[in-house]
């Protein structure tokens, strides 16, 4: 058998670290728009229309018992079907990272919108009553004053969120997405299946700094924005 | 000033208030007694829209409006004319007291910040806390927190302030406090609505005494005629039960 090549362990660094991009973006537009639709389904859950709530509940059920890799592939190959029979569009030959980025949005909004309901939900009522009886409305007591704390709260758990769908991002390759893990597939078959070792483990020591980098910046995004935890 | 008629509010099968009448002029304070579960404080929130009656008219200056099928344009316009003072203070925990009390002018009423912090400084000095202005709440004792929550109230300058049982949190030595500022708001002139269990303190202050019993207006008139001289038998079991507990406290 071939000894472990320390050498190309280093060397190939360089070739994939041009690919965090692709991670990077699938991870900052599902970010995007994952926020946005889990604030929807969230906005749902907690509201008083009892059909939207059920249909929100239903989504966040389906989509926790469906893998990812399933979904990755019923969006890829399904969506452009469903658009070309019903809407009449033909999509087949949109980028990747667009099927790639609406399949972890839908993956994501999940998780997120119970994140987000329970953050509002830790939000005394109260201080919500408060603003309106001095003359807010209801929107600005909810931005100025609900809204603020909510994040804090809901941070380190949207960080977890943040950080798996990071690692389930690495599923993209799948479908043919070239980010880091593609790029790192696309080595070891270049080389016929050798140095795969070295290859994934490089991309795993990648993946540890991206998720202790993370984790940093969400740690340091929640105390700023606690300071009025700090008792006297 | 303020007038609400014929108030009915039910919490699924629970009949909390059934047909209560209220006014209240300027200058008045009105201090609203009764057992727990008389419903004053469903009162006081329907009159500030946070419960919504089931049935009931509102009367406010020339607004006049009913309010079940109030509208939320209306219900902004009353609470630009009130303000509340809660139980458990509700002051905003991401905010420091001065911002606690300036967010009413500056978010709710576009008054510009400086002439906003002019204002809340004398809110707080009001009530004695100029000192802890860029404190948070969670720094401030109870006591603190509740005044707090009357600067804020009283920054917004109300036609009418509800206050619903604004010391029963507090400790009981951090009652007086809260009290003293309450009774100076009564000296200056200000318009109360006031639920409390604090006796002594009603009898201070009270222009007109409501006596509430199972979501109704027992009884009602100046404070001296309710505490000395009650006429229905409710009102007198009441005193009796309460009032010896107060001379232990005394």
């Amino acid at each position: 058998m071939r000894p472990f090549s320390l050498q190309f362990l280093v060397d190939v660094f360089p070739i994939l670290l041009p690919f965090l991009s692709a991670t990077l973006a699938v991870v900052v537009g599902t970010i995007f728009f994952g926020s946005i639709a889990g604030g929807l389904l969230a906005w749902a859950k907690e509201g008083s229309y009892q059909l939207f709530q059920r249909l929100a509940q239903a989504y966040t059920y389906i989509i926790r018992c469906t893998p990812p890799i399933v979904l990755l592939f019923i969006v890829f190959y399904g969506l452009p079907k469903f658009c070309l029979e019903v809407l009449d569009t033909n999509i087949n030959d949109y980028d990747k990272l667009f099927f790639v980025i609406i399949s972890f949005t839908l993956l994501f909004a999940a998780p997120v919108s119970e994140v987000m309901r329970s953050a509002y939900e830790a939000i005394d009522h109260g201080q919500y009553e408060a603003a309106v009886s001095i003359g807010l409305s209801p929107w600005q007591a909810f931005f100025h004053i609900v809204l603020p704390q909510a994040t804090v709260v809901a941070l380190p758990n949207f960080g977890n969120s943040v950080i798996s769908l990071m690692k389930d991002g690495s599923l993209a390759y799948t479908i043919g997405f070239i980010d880091l893990i593609g790029k790192g597939q696309l080595i070891v078959s270049m080389n016929y299946g050798a140095y795969a070792m070295e290859t994934y483990l490089a991309l795993a020591l990648i993946y540890l700094m991206l998720t202790i980098g993370m984790e940093k910046l969400f740690l340091w995004i929640e105390q700023r924005f606690s300071r009025h935890k700090q008792a006297a | 000033m303020l007038k609400v008629k014929n108030i009915y509010k039910k919490y699924k099968q629970e009949e909390v208030l059934k047909g209560v009448d209220i006014t209240v002029e300027k200058g008045d304070v009105v201090v609203v007694l009764g057992p727990s579960g008389s419903g004053k404080t469903t009162l006081l929130r329907c009159m500030n829209f946070l419960e919504r009656a089931d049935q009931g008219e509102m009367e406010f200056d020339t607004i006049s409006i009913d309010m079940h099928k109030v509208s939320s344009k209306e219900i902004g316009k009353i609470r630009q004319k009130t303000a509340f003072v809660f139980q458990n203070y509700n002051l905003f925990q991401n905010k420091t007291a001065l911002e606690n009390v300036t967010t009413g002018l500056i978010v709710g009423r576009g008054i510009v910040k400086t002439k906003a912090v002019e204002i809340g400084m004398k809110a707080l000095e009001k009530v004695g806390l100029a000192d802890r202005a860029s404190f948070y709440p969670s720094q401030l004792s109870g006591g603190q927190q509740q005044r707090v929550g009357i600067a804020r109230a009283i920054a917004v300058e109300p036609d009418v302030i509800l206050f619903d049982e604004p010391t029963s949190a507090l400790d009981p030595e951090l009652v007086g406090e809260v009290l003293a500022v309450i009774k100076q708001l009564a000296k200056e002139g200000k318009t109360m609505v006031i639920v409390t269990h604090e006796m002594k303190f009603a009898a201070d202050v009270a222009t007109n005494v409501v006596f509430m019993a199972d979501g109704k207006i027992v009884e009602e008139g100046p404070p001296k005629e309710i505490f000395l001289r009650p006429k229905e038998e409710r009102t007198k079991t009441f005193l009796r039960r309460i009032l010896p507990q107060e001379e232990y406290n005394i």
